[in-house]
């Protein structure tokens, strides 16, 4: 219970944030939320005033803001001027599809690397995983996504370059064509956000393994004439695999950032092309927005990770 | 005593830790010795039970430095570093100033330019070794403000507890929950970030959370410990607690954060740059990706080093800092230490 009164703290403070960030900068902020467009004119910057209550006290303003954000109202985007929840709502698919698709990639491939990893630990296995995985982890995503677009896009020509299908054509209803048109899209932007994350599940899978075949228990099953395998399978991974789950949580933040990088180089047009042509355009309702979801969203993850830990260890309580 | 009657007592060997290899003992020897005769030499004026103190830690440090080098991870990482900070003083020294040439502008590999030219007809090797200064120095920085942010919090939270804790966590779940990176973008797009130092801060402020969650737990432990208890039971202050017996167990623990953090901060300025939100003051490995970027060096066959080298740079030093600081890690952590 504790830790969900904790976790509505944490999304209120978000929010208190979100609200401070964009009114405590330096600035006037009607003028940060008036468009730097031609054709506005000085309504738009007086109803903004009055929207956003500068005129009343501070304590008005940010329960002017809760109200606001706790009855949908989410604000108007500048560059389209539609509502930012139909914005986000478009772009928030293709995220999904494509971060989804890596996180289960990531942690299929991370775990069973990881485990090989502290299996030999010491040894050319151990040495080249963790070796080459440390070399992925440090690279800037951005830069990564723009290296295999000269490789697989500039030279050998295998991939087709930009937006999650080929441009002209509406994704929906779909077809047989347009999902394999879909994929093809997919796999370069794919590519570079999981080979980006997968070091950090090798190497916490390793460690958490690598400390969990100390223990006393796992010489006792080896005492009991168990082989390898058996005592990884039975004895080892469930324990090992517990900071997985914690990782996955801690992570999604880490995906989130990794996922705009990607999108961006690749003009992937989920939330993280959004949130780069948000700041372009200086569109601040929306770049709010999707800071306040992306904020309730590791808040989210790592509720259910601490719920999913409850179910898979029993030694855990929840407080 | 169960020792037999028939063998003579062992001689008390000259050294505890000898290691099978001769050369290295005697490279640890030299190395050890020449720290402690200057330790002592140093502050033998002062007081002996100083010096000996200071010639203590000087051989600990020696027996953590020599487990560290051991390690394949902290050898390598540790050439990178080396390797880099040369080519940070060269590139500051040697390297002469830029010279602005449009009309040699983006030329592509040669022998004089191995990398080929920028937009401006400045040699791009040149831009990368001058640039490890700035890049170095932004990531040294910048983690030094949130370690001490770090540390400061997770000390004050972790050692007066109760509500303040209470109130610090709850801040830091807020900081640890926000995707960090799309934070940083934010905040520097509303500062408008142009100089260096404004690019430092708002790397530092965006980074100290987990430091401050690590030496959080490491306090907790520490301050129900029997030594604490003992300093608070003989009259001891809580500035006194903290400086001579919190502090110093801290510090091994921050070691290991402050190298990735240094890593980390690397990254962040080069994605801060790389979208236009970086310093326009220096010239880091960000800037010139993001001026190859801008140039579509990524389209034109004959200039894709002048994207590819300075993320390349980016990559290896980065991967130096984390070998570093794994290899710290694993030397530190006697939990992960072979056994």
């Amino acid at each position: 219970m504790k830790r969900i009164f904790n976790a509505v703290i944490t999304v209120l403070l978000i929010m208190l944030l979100n609200f401070m960030l964009f009114r405590v900068m330096p600035g006037d902020p009607a003028k940060l939320m008036t468009p730097h467009k031609p054709g506005v004119s000085d309504a738009v910057y007086w109803r903004n005033v009055e929207m956003m209550g500068l005129n009343d006290s501070w304590y008005e303003q940010i329960g002017n803001y809760y109200y606001q954000t706790f009855t949908l109202q989410w604000g108007i985007s500048f560059k389209s001027e539609k509502p930012v929840v139909d914005e986000f709502s478009e772009a928030i698919g293709w995220t999904l599809l494509l971060l989804g698709t890596s996180t289960a990639i990531t942690f299929a491939f991370g775990v069973w690397l990881g485990k090989i990893a502290a299996m030999r630990r010491g040894k050319t296995p151990d040495v080249t995983i963790t070796g080459v995985g440390l070399f992925f982890y440090g690279m800037p995503v951005f830069w990564f996504s723009i290296v295999l677009l000269i490789i697989f896009v500039m030279y050998l020509h295998w991939f087709p370059v930009g937006q999650y299908i080929e441009s002209g054509t509406a994704p929906f209803p779909l077809t047989l064509e347009k999902i394999k048109d879909i994929i093809w899209h997919m796999i370069l932007p794919l590519t570079s956000l999981t080979v980006g994350s997968i070091a950090g599940v090798i190497l916490i899978m390793r460690s958490s393994l690598i400390d969990v075949l100390t223990e006393d228990y796992i010489v006792t099953a080896y005492a009991k004439g168990l082989t390898e395998k058996q005592v990884l399978k039975r004895h080892a991974s469930p324990n090992a695999r517990l900071p997985i789950v914690t990782t996955f949580a801690m992570d999604t933040a880490f995906i989130l950032g990794g996922a705009f990088q990607v999108e961006y180089v690749f003009s992937y047009q989920g939330i993280g092309w959004k949130t780069i042509d948000s700041i372009e355009n200086q569109d601040y309702p929306m770049l709010q927005f999707i800071f306040l979801i992306g904020g309730i969203a590791v808040v989210i993850a790592n509720l259910l990770a601490d719920i999913v830990i409850y179910y898979l260890d029993p030694r855990v309580k929840i407080t | 005593m169960t020792m037999p009657m028939h063998e003579p007592r062992p001689p008390p060997r000259p050294n505890a830790q000898s290691t099978p290899k001769p050369q290295n003992k005697k490279q640890r020897f030299k190395f050890e010795t020449a720290l402690q005769n200057l330790t002592r030499r140093a502050l033998t004026p002062i007081s002996p039970v100083l010096a000996e103190k200071a010639a203590l830690a000087a051989k600990g440090w020696g027996k953590t430095t020599d487990l560290f080098l051991k390690t394949w991870m902290g050898k390598v990482g540790t050439i990178i570093i080396l390797i880099f900070l040369v080519i940070a003083l060269y590139g500051t020294f040697v390297v002469p100033k830029y010279v602005y040439n449009p009309a040699d502008g983006l030329l592509g590999p040669s022998w004089s330019h191995p990398f080929g030219t920028d937009h401006n007809g400045i040699d791009v090797l040149d831009r990368v070794m001058k640039g490890s200064l700035a890049s170095l120095t932004i990531g040294f920085t910048a983690m030094a403000v949130s370690m001490i942010l770090g540390a400061v919090v997770g000390l004050a939270s972790g050692f007066w507890g109760g509500w303040r804790d209470e109130v610090i966590m709850r801040i830091n779940d807020v900081f640890l929950s926000i995707p960090w990176l799309v934070l940083m973008i934010v905040i520097a797009a509303i500062l408008n970030t142009q100089s260096i130092w404004a690019v430092i801060l708002v790397i530092g402020l965006t980074g100290w959370s987990t430091t401050a969650r690590i030496v959080r737990s490491q306090v907790l432990s520490l301050v129900s410990r029997q030594f604490v208890e003992r300093a608070k039971a003989i009259g001891s202050g809580e500035w006194h607690i903290i400086r001579r017996h919190i502090f110093p167990n801290v510090v091994p623990l921050l070691f290991a954060n402050a190298i990735l953090t240094i890593a980390i901060s690397i990254l962040s300025e080069s994605t801060l740059s790389f979208l236009g939100l970086g310093p326009q003051d220096v010239d880091t490995w960000g800037r010139i990706l993001e001026d190859a970027y801008n140039q579509g060096s990524a389209t034109i066959p004959s200039q894709n080093l002048f994207i590819i080298m300075p993320g390349l740079a980016i990559v290896i030093v980065v991967l130096g800092f984390t070998f570093i600081g794994y290899a710290m890690d694993e030397v530190m952590n006697p939990k992960l230490r072979k056994r």
